[in-house]
């Protein structure tokens, strides 16, 4: 589903020069729930961007689904990214002027899918994660484990085909962690590819595939399964 | 979507209260100045519009050479109109109307008629003036032919027909046959009146052969062109008409006249000569800048508080961004959200407006609207406004806000870049340079104003009563026993008293070379008294005395002025000279001191004065300050006892006086006004901007209060920033202001200088109410304890 090759992204400010990704190479199946761990500073937040369609690298190749998207300007990168890839995010991201309902019901809108079969995904999604009883409330209004939850309703309700999360218990304990990364082991057993980028050794142990990085480079891969 | 845009537009205005209610003040306060002052330059821009021949009438106005100067009458002579119709195929037809005010008696209801007006026949053939009742081909054609407006009607009949009624006009009692009835004349004319009178009245009974007055001027005329005739070279016809009809007594006087055109429809606003009805495009133009610039002011502050909270939108953007928005559907959404804010101002400008129009129509002076709902239109158009400046100001803020990037966002990496800073700084000293340059002009406007009622004019106008006794023959003994009065100290007659109007005569003097010089002098008809009475100080020769003989029919008194234009370097040279004035020959006897008889705005003229008992018609009574209603009531049963006939009216001179600078004061209260909303506005800005400035910097502000900070340390770190914008721009409005307000004093004659210390007055209260704006967050944000701010991170 995802192969990249020689990928490089290099941040400049006015006298230092960073490099975040170095010649990075690897590929990710389809269906495949892959941890990817490092230092802080070792470039999983660049490439988890990159991967994302948020950002673009310098040089190198980026096949999704078998199509080059380096180099694909903002616009096709924000249609191809709306279609197929849900986030997850540490500090959850929530919209604090929006409910529950409304935050979860955002992707669709940006779909274009209609009104009614909007609710019915929604309340849906919000059903399967168990936080319907929230539906009318404000994301201040919810506990952080709560909040992660709708967060991961957000990024699925719109059925994509990947989804990226960046550490997403880091701002949960240690249940409320389990929680969200049992959600996220039934999505993929369901089929859903997901790239986690973690420091912690017990989510990654939920993974199939552990890739390890330093200074912008593949270090090992531990498979798991 | 929409539904979504609006849902978080609500709940963002309605999260962030105070940032909402200062954009929404700030947007309501601009939009209604800009919505009242739209209303004014429609009604000033609308006068005599209305006319549907509009485009081919014209008003003739006439400048007459004489050996020593330009006069600018109103309009030319008595003879012209009735002789263009015959000389000029290209002339549909004149009307000449000239104003009077007419003494016009009902059984026992009387009025003199302020609104009176002589016309000619031709009037409604010309003008659009609808005519309810009575043929408006005929209802003028013969003497003693009145036309009421309906307002007139209701005060002399009630609601009975006046058609064929008579009434009696003037204090000979002249009958008078009502022939038509017309609508109220709209406010918005330069022509007024609740009462035609046929002109021919005038030209056949009361002062035959007027038609063919050539040197007679006091008129207006006004001439419709035919379909398609070319106006310009009609007047190029003109000189050689006056010439043949009129040449030899043009020469004979030395006094030549020239003829031009004014299209009607523009000469309210554009004419040059001086009318009490005439408006100014100056004051048009200036108020459209000022509404342009209060606009300006109120779009900038929404400018500001938007790009200035964009940090914390940033996330949203962000999200938005991840979970599928595009850049385009963020433009839209935020344009939307501005355009939201700028409707919810557009309904409370419309609460606003109706609120403000009476009072905002009392200080224009007239009826700009009946009310804001009067005419669905203008809602309309305010509507379309609101959202044509929610676009405007929506623009910048939402192409900012919609290209942040939503990795740079969520990671918390966030700045809102110099750039942006720049601008802020950018608007704010714009804000500011604008209100500090209104304030500047307004210290000025309100200085002049103040000069110019203070100003020593060269004669007594306080407790001086004026009574017009319109000539009435009675008036001698009316006059003797007021001079009987208790509380009554002198009581004297004339033509005129200063800051009203007075005759201009065709005169000849006796120069310092001894040659009789032609001039046009403005007269004054006095008794003996009068100098005395408004104690005008005689410089060279002798007041008029009773024990002279002569006094009453060869005597003279010129002004200082007049004296110069004679060559004479001492007024003791004038007197005795010559003087020979509206076949009256005689000496000059004495030279007075310069007296301001005009508005502060029109230079001193020459002046001559005269004794001539049967010209005089006013009635000063200088009156004691005590017991002044008992004083008046007695002088009024004494009038009704000697002069029942005529209703009893009277006016204080320094109120007069003053009169002619109400549309000066009219200026100075709407400027100082819109400079009050102006300042509120940008303080509005300034507030809003500076309690974000504080909030941002929460945690620098615990930082160095923990490293030792002293509250005054902090108060002035918050503020200096802010007071170094308004510094810039104090020094950018002060040559602006200087400029303008220069050009503005040109118009008076007599002006005050603009001193430095109107710029330090401003400059001093501009930056003592920035303090007074930042100061109030600067404090709240340093006595805050350092801990808590330090937690906010």
């Amino acid at each position: 589903m995802i192969k990249i090759h020689d990928l490089e992204k290099v941040y400049r400010t006015e006298e230092v020069e960073t490099i975040a990704l170095n010649k990075l190479s690897f590929a990710v199946k389809e269906g495949e729930f892959v941890a990817v761990m490092g230092p802080s500073g070792c470039g999983k937040s660049t490439l988890l961007n990159i991967l994302g369609l948020l950002d673009d690298p310098d040089s190198g190749s980026f096949l999704f689904n078998g199509i080059e998207v380096a180099g694909f300007n903002e616009r096709k990168r924000a249609d191809l990214r709306k279609r197929n890839i849900g986030f997850v995010f540490q500090s959850f991201n929530l919209i604090d002027e929006l409910t529950v309902f409304e935050n979860v019901e955002l992707p669709l809108i940006y779909l274009g899918v209609k009104g009614d079969e909007r609710k019915k995904r929604v309340e849906e999604m919000l059903d399967k994660m168990q936080i319907m009883h929230r539906r009318n409330h404000y994301p201040q209004q919810l506990s952080g484990g709560q909040q992660q939850r709708v967060a991961v309703a957000r990024a699925v309700v719109n059925k994509p085909k990947l989804i990226l999360a960046d550490e997403p218990t880091g701002n949960l304990d240690s249940s409320n962690g389990n929680e969200v990364m049992e959600l996220l082991t039934d999505l993929n057993e369901q089929g859903t590819t997901i790239i986690m980028v973690t420091h912690s050794e017990h989510d990654a142990r939920y993974s199939h595939r552990i890739i390890r990085m330093l200074d912008g480079q593949t270090v090992t891969e531990n498979i798991l399964v | 979507m929409l539904k979504n845009y609006f849902k978080i537009a609500f709940r963002n205005l309605w999260r962030h209260r105070v940032f909402s209610l200062i954009n929404i003040l700030g947007l309501t306060v601009g939009m209604t100045a800009c919505f009242l002052i739209f209303l004014y330059v429609r009604f000033e821009l609308s006068y005599d519009k209305f006319h549907s021949k509009g485009d081919r009438i014209y008003r003739i106005i006439c400048d007459i050479k004489t050996p020593t100067e330009v006069m600018k009458p109103g309009g030319p002579s008595w003879a012209v109109g009735p002789h263009l119709m015959g000389g000029f195929p290209q002339v549909e037809a004149t009307v000449r109307t000239t104003d009077d005010e007419l003494l016009v008696r009902r059984g026992n209801v009387k009025f003199q008629e302020k609104k009176s007006l002589w016309a000619d026949s031709s009037f409604f053939q010309v003008f659009d003036f609808k005519l309810i009742k009575g043929n408006p081909h005929t209802a003028l054609n013969d003497p003693l032919n009145v036309v009421f407006s309906e307002s007139a009607v209701k005060k002399y009949f009630g609601n009975t027909d006046p058609i064929g009624q008579t009434i009696l006009l003037t204090g000979e009692g002249f009958t008078a046959k009502i022939t038509g009835v017309m609508k109220d004349i709209p406010e918005n004319s330069m022509i007024q009146a609740d009462m035609l009178v046929s002109m021919n009245t005038l030209t056949r009974k009361l002062n035959p052969n007027l038609d063919n007055q050539w040197g007679n001027y006091g008129n207006r005329t006004y001439v419709l062109l035919k379909p398609g005739a070319n106006a310009a070279s009609f007047e190029k016809q003109l000189p050689a008409f006056l010439e043949k009809m009129n040449g030899t007594e043009m020469k004979q006087l030395n006094m030549y006249p020239t003829l031009m055109l004014e299209k009607f429809p523009e000469a309210y606003l554009h004419s040059t000569r001086n009318d009490s009805n005439s408006g100014s495009i100056k004051n048009v133009y200036i108020f459209s800048i000022v509404a342009v610039f209060i606009l300006l002011i109120a779009c900038f502050n929404f400018i500001n508080l938007t790009t200035a909270r964009s940090a914390e939108r940033a996330k949203e953007v962000g999200i938005r961004k991840v979970v599928g928005a595009g850049r385009r559907q963020l433009t839209a959404q935020f344009i939307g959200e501005s355009i939201m804010i700028c409707l919810i101002a557009f309904l409370l400008t419309l609460a606003a407006a109706a609120l403000l129009l009476p009072s905002f129509n009392q200080l224009a002076g007239k009826t700009l609207s009946n009310g804001v709902f009067e005419n669905w239109r203008f809602i309309g158009m305010l509507f379309l406004a609101s959202i044509g400046i929610g676009l405007l100001a929506g623009l910048y803020p939402a192409l900012v806000l919609s290209s942040f990037r939503p990795v740079t966002v969520l990671k918390g990496r966030f700045s809102t870049g110099a750039k942006g800073i720049l601008l802020r700084r950018g608007l704010v000293i714009s804000q500011f340079t604008i209100s500090i340059a209104l304030i500047i002009s307004t210290i000025i406007v309100y200085l002049q104003m103040n000069f110019m009622r203070s100003q020593d004019l060269g004669f007594s106008k306080d407790q001086m009563m004026v009574i017009n006794s319109n000539g009435d023959p009675a008036r001698d003994a009316f006059v003797h026993a007021v001079e009987g009065l208790p509380n009554v100290k002198s009581v004297s007659m004339s033509s005129s008293v200063p800051g009203g109007g007075n005759m201009g005569a065709y005169s000849k003097i006796q120069n310092a070379k001894g040659v009789m010089q032609i001039a046009n002098l403005d007269l004054y008809f006095v008794d003996f008294d009068y100098l005395k009475q408004f104690n005008i100080k005689v410089v060279a020769g002798r007041m008029f005395s009773r024990q002279f003989m002569t006094d009453t029919t060869q005597a003279m008194i010129l002004n200082e002025s007049a004296v110069k234009s004679f060559g004479y370097r001492s007024p003791q040279d004038a007197v005795g000279r010559d003087f020979d004035q509206w076949g009256r020959r005689g000496k000059i006897i004495g030279v007075m001191k310069d007296f301001h008889f005009k508005s502060l705005q029109e230079e001193i003229k020459p002046l001559s004065m005269r004794i001539e008992p049967n010209g005089c018609s006013l009635v000063s009574v200088k009156v004691s300050a005590n017991n002044l209603p008992s004083t008046i009531s007695a002088i009024e049963s004494k009038w009704n006892a000697l002069i029942p006939a005529r209703p009893f009216s009277y006016f204080f001179l320094d109120e007069f006086f003053d009169e002619q600078y109400k549309s000066e004061q009219r200026f100075g209260k709407l400027f100082l006004n819109f400079a009050i909303l102006a300042i509120i506005i940008s303080c509005l800005g300034l507030l809003g901007l500076a309690s974000y400035s504080t909030m941002q910097r929460t945690r620098e502000i615990g930082i160095r209060k923990v490293l030792g900070a002293t509250i005054p340390n902090i108060v002035n770190l918050l503020s200096i920033d802010f007071l170094t914008l308004v510094g810039i721009a104090i020094i950018i409005a002060s040559p602006i202001a200087w400029f303008a307000m220069h050009k503005w004093l040109q118009d008076f004659a007599y002006r005050i200088p603009i001193s430095w210390w109107i710029f330090a007055v401003a400059a001093v209260a501009a930056t003592i109410i920035a303090i007074l704006t930042v100061s109030f967050q600067a404090i709240k944000a340093a006595v805050a304890n350092p801990v808590k701010s330090l937690r906010t991170e």
